[in-house]
């Protein structure tokens, strides 16, 4: 049984940083339709910006924590407003943009490379590193402090969709584009928050994760390829399904990992596995969209 | 026009003047080529190895150079990739270079010496631990001067025998060494009569390996064998073990020698016992210790010490061939007998004469991390 909510812990943490990696990819894609596969490269940004804030420039996690998502939502607006923008007003396909994007992944991850370095980087926990049992549960203080930190934001940002004028606009623009427009809803400006908010929240979960598995300028492309699965599985449409999805691929990969009679090396599959069934048995996820778009 | 023809004609005279003056400078110095990683997979290895490299140039070059000339290295990222590798150390040969080294990764300088063997240039590598480097080709122009990954996995399980360590646990991460390394272990283990009670595999960008350290824990092994060399995996493994509450012996491969992982995982790798070829403790250990601190104003670990090692060895074989032609250096490297450098165990020493992979088999030792250092040597030799 210890075993066993040990584990939970473990699955909440890590399914907390798939959602939020999920979401990220979400709030692109619902009012633009595009997939931001660049997503990942945000996370290693936002673990990159710890180091430099945090670890380097010992800022506490209080100010380093919300300057380091503060400066990776603006490499979000950069890259709406100098690679995406000049496309989609061109009158470019919707595919061109996924593939400058595509492009940008690389320029993201040379430049990491460039600034930080090859070698791995340390980001401190913010409440140092150590067991913490809370009733039957014992995680470390940052699987507390990720799980805390995300279901702040989940609630959060469902809030903004579900309770404010903004958040109406976002599901206007998901909906239909062309109605947005004349009802005088401003898309540009949907979709340059669409992709600062989707960059800020992929540069929280980098910097969330950096304290357990150190920083690494290519560290940011299996946490894009688990948030994508989050994703299919939780479904496009609503932001809890992002943390639907993160919750039950963890689940699934962490009880595979430890209960399995297989090798460990083989639950290596599990989200590929998931990704395949769900696009093939349920590709809208488990939660759909309100509106049924 | 007339002012365009005038610029031409001094760009061509200073290219020419130029070209002259780089000719003028490098004809006296003996070229050394190094064929290194700055890039790829192994950058983070070969950087402090090039440090030696450098530390060593000085020490030659300003006590006189060899045969009254200057060493020159010149320097060429593989990226560590084999076919990079063979063209690079073909761009070294047309150089000019009198020998090569090389410092990226063992498939890389196996492919290099596909040219080498073909240019009959005496090629070495001082870092390169596969046992396959003298012994799939039949190139007598290639020695290996690091010890061997057998001689290092040898000497762990002497360490694990003296412990009486019989039921282990395995844990490897996904890349390609860390999964050959974790095979190499298992099947030496099982020689030498243990059990890998439990295996596991920690992926690549996995946010913690707390699954897999439960089934370890599960299995009560005697001591954990750790095999991975990904950093992160790594971070993920000891924050595991020590959020379980485990207190098994750790012990870990030459990769650990590397002080990243001190830094990225402070504190947390207190009693972990690892393979290395480098004794703190020996005389010319402490010299070199002096010199690198001089130098870069930091201790040094095992790592600078193979290219320190490396470029003497190369140099004394140039000098003991009083000559640069590549058939004399070849035979003056297969005579060298007896070199004790700054790596290996005390007592130890390099011997080609008899095989091309000259580091004794005695020379590989076990070292124990120590607030969050490298310690001292627990035990040598096998």
């Amino acid at each position: 049984m210890t075993d066993l909510l040990e584990l939970l812990v473990s699955v909440g943490e890590a399914g907390c940083i798939y959602g939020l990696v999920a979401l990220s990819y979400l709030l692109v894609l619902r009012p633009t339709g595009i997939i931001n596969f660049a997503s990942g490269e945000w996370v290693a940004l936002g673990a990159f910006a710890g180091v430099t804030l945090i670890a380097e420039g010992k800022l506490p996690w209080i100010a380093g924590l919300p300057l380091a998502v503060l400066a990776v939502g603006l490499i979000g607006w950069l890259s709406e407003r100098l690679t995406v923008r000049p496309l989609v007003e061109g009158g470019a396909s919707v595919l061109s943009p996924v593939l400058a994007l595509l492009g940008m992944l690389v320029v993201y991850r040379e430049a990491a490379s460039l600034i930080w370095g090859v070698d791995n980087m340390f980001v401190p926990m913010p409440f140092g590193f150590g067991r913490v049992e809370i009733g039957p549960f014992a995680g470390s203080s940052q699987s507390f402090f990720i799980l805390s930190v995300t279901l702040t934001v989940f609630f959060l940002v469902w809030l903004l969709f579900e309770k404010t004028v903004w958040g109406k606009a976002f599901e206007a623009v998901a909906l239909n584009r062309m109605a947005a427009a004349l009802m005088g809803i401003n898309l540009k400006l949907v979709a340059v928050l669409a992709f600062s908010g989707g960059a800020a929240i992929a540069g929280l979960a980098g910097l969330l994760v950096a304290p357990i598995t150190s920083v690494h300028f290519l560290m940011g492309l299996p946490l894009a390829v688990k948030g994508f699965t989050a994703l299919v599985i939780g479904g496009v449409g609503r932001v809890e399904g992002a943390l639907l999805g993160g919750l039950l691929l963890a689940l699934v990969e962490k009880l595979t990992l430890r209960y399995a009679p297989i090798p460990s090396g083989f639950a290596i599959g599990v989200p590929f596995v998931m990704l395949i069934l769900f696009l093939m048995l349920r590709p809208d996820g488990l939660l759909r969209a309100k509106g049924g778009s | 026009m007339k002012f365009t023809k005038q610029i031409m004609g001094l760009s061509v005279a200073a290219a020419m003047l130029s070209v002259v003056g780089i000719a003028g400078a490098s004809a006296a110095n003996i070229k050394i080529g190094i064929i290194t990683d700055r890039v790829g997979n192994s950058a983070a290895w070969a950087k402090p190895i090039e440090q030696g490299l450098e530390m060593a140039l000085k020490e030659i070059n300003n006590s006189g150079g060899i045969l009254g000339r200057k060493i020159e290295l010149l320097y060429e990222s593989d990226q560590s990739k084999p076919d990079v590798s063979a063209t690079k150390a073909r761009k070294l040969i047309d150089a000019g270079v009198v020998a090569i080294l090389s410092i990226s990764n063992s498939p890389s300088t196996q492919q290099a010496q596909t040219v080498t063997m073909k240019a009959k240039m005496p090629h070495m590598t001082p870092a390169n631990s596969a046992g396959y480097l003298t012994t799939k080709l039949k190139n007598p122009y290639f020695f290996q001067m690091g010890p061997l990954g057998s001689t290092q996995i040898r000497t762990l399980m002497a360490y694990n025998k003296k412990n009486n360590f019989k039921r282990i646990g395995l844990v490897k991460d996904n890349s390609g060494l860390g999964t050959y390394l974790g095979r190499i272990f298992k099947q030496s283990l099982e020689k030498s009569g243990a059990k890998v009670v439990v295996e596991q595999t920690i992926e690549i960008g996995s946010t913690d390996a707390i699954p897999q350290m439960q089934k370890v824990r599960a299995a009560k092994p005697d001591a954990i064998y750790h095999s991975g060399i990904v950093v992160s995996a790594m971070s993920t493994f000891f924050k595991a073990y020590h959020q379980l509450g485990m207190k098994q012996p750790i012990l870990g491969s030459f990769n650990l020698s590397v002080p990243r992982y001190l830094q990225v995982i402070p504190g947390m790798l207190e009693g972990v016992a690892f393979i290395d070829a480098f004794d703190p403790d020996k005389k010319q250990s402490r010299a070199f210790i002096a010199s690198y601190k001089k130098a870069y104003g930091k201790t040094p670990f095992s790592l600078p010490a193979y290219g320190y090692d490396g470029l003497h060895v190369m140099a004394m074989a140039i000098k003991n061939a009083g000559s640069t032609d590549a058939d004399k250096i070849r035979a003056a490297i297969s005579a060298i007998k007896g070199y004790v450098g700054v790596l290996g165990a005390k007592g130890a020493s390099v011997n080609f004469a008899a095989n091309r992979a000259g580091f004794s088999t005695q020379g590989a030792v076990v070292r124990v991390i120590k607030n969050n250092a490298h310690g001292p040597v627990v035990h040598s030799g096998y």
